[in-house]
């Protein structure tokens, strides 16, 4: 015999005997007793595992959409940010210092000086405050 | 290579399962007396401790009957309540990781016969039962559908969801190691 039908037929005899003392007719009993017991408890859970799926699903989905809208609101109603908008936590000197440099970028861009850049010394907050709006348009 | 089964005892299997599915509890516990035998050396062969082959018996006959919808002919019933007591023994394993799933007592033995035969056989099936658990779970199924059950590598390749080459691969792999352990 070869070890190829030798290791086969050893291996029909695995489990021989715990088959032959199983008692199948009860066996076949207490199946039939659990499938009786259990199938509605089974459906239940089933029933109950895919409501949470979709629960689940409802709540991601519907968390992504909304924030996805908040992200594209924000963007579309964020208004143009104005210099002149921060004008009122500046000092004087401050407003100074900002309307000199306006000066500065003005003389570099156009070679032209406005008038009002040598009176600045003059003008109180308030005015300076006027000048930059104007600038800003 | 023992014989699987006859086509008039599979298509009793589809009548059966069918009478099952209507709501005939007769035809399960037909179903369970059909196979439970083959079911039991399976479970054994593959490593259920004896003490606990008849409850994975009931687990995987339970977990078959609410699994039928699923079952769509692509091999013979019983071949696939085989491949279904593999998972179930898989997760009994898992549930007792820590404990000794293989017996290695009189439960896998033929204690009938001439004492010294009795010996030497013993000792040869402890081998082999030894060395199946150090095979892979696909080896170790592979080559008790084949060599324990006398399944067709069409068949095991279908309830497993492989090729039949694969299988013969797995087959030869399997036979391989347990011929080194063994002898």
């Amino acid at each position: 015999m070869s070890d190829e039908a030798r290791l086969e037929n050893l291996a029909k005899r695995l489990g021989a005997r715990a088959a032959e003392r199983l008692d199948v007719a009860a066996t076949a009993q207490k199946v039939v007793e659990r499938l009786r017991e259990q199938p509605v408890r089974r459906i239940v859970w089933v029933q109950q595992t895919w409501l949470r799926i979709a629960a689940a699903l409802v709540v991601v989905v519907g968390g992504a959409l909304a924030v996805r809208q908040n992200v594209v609101r924000s963007h579309a109603a964020h208004p143009a940010h104005l210099v002149a908008d921060d004008l009122s936590d500046l000092s004087t000197d401050e407003l100074r210092d900002v309307l000199a440099t306006f000066d500065q970028l003005i003389r570099t861009d156009s070679g032209a000086v406005p008038e009002s850049s040598t009176d600045l010394h003059e003008l109180d907050a308030q005015q300076l405050r006027a000048v930059l709006r104007s600038l800003e348009g | 290579m023992a014989h699987p089964l006859p086509l008039s005892e599979t298509s009793g299997d589809a009548a059966l399962i069918l009478a099952w599915q209507s709501g005939d509890e007769q035809a399960a516990a037909e179903l369970v007396g059909r196979h439970a035998r083959p079911l039991a050396r399976f479970l054994a062969g593959a490593g259920a401790p004896e003490a606990d082959v008849d409850d994975l018996v009931q687990e995987t006959f339970i977990r078959a009957f609410r699994s039928l919808g699923r079952f769509r002919g692509q091999c013979q019933f019983r071949t696939w309540l085989l491949t279904i007591g593999g998972n179930v023994l898989k997760d009994f394993g898992r549930r007792a990781a820590r404990r000794k799933v293989l017996p290695l007592d009189e439960a896998v033995r033929d204690v009938t016969g001439d004492p010294h035969e009795h010996a030497e056989a013993r000792e040869a099936e402890e081998l082999l039962a030894a060395g199946l658990q150090k095979l892979p779970r696909l080896q170790r199924e592979v080559f008790l559908l084949r060599a324990q059950q006398g399944l067709e590598y069409d068949e095991i390749a279908a309830a497993l969801a492989t090729t039949p080459g694969a299988a013969r691969v797995h087959y030869h792999h399997a036979m391989r190691k347990l011929k080194e352990i063994v002898e």
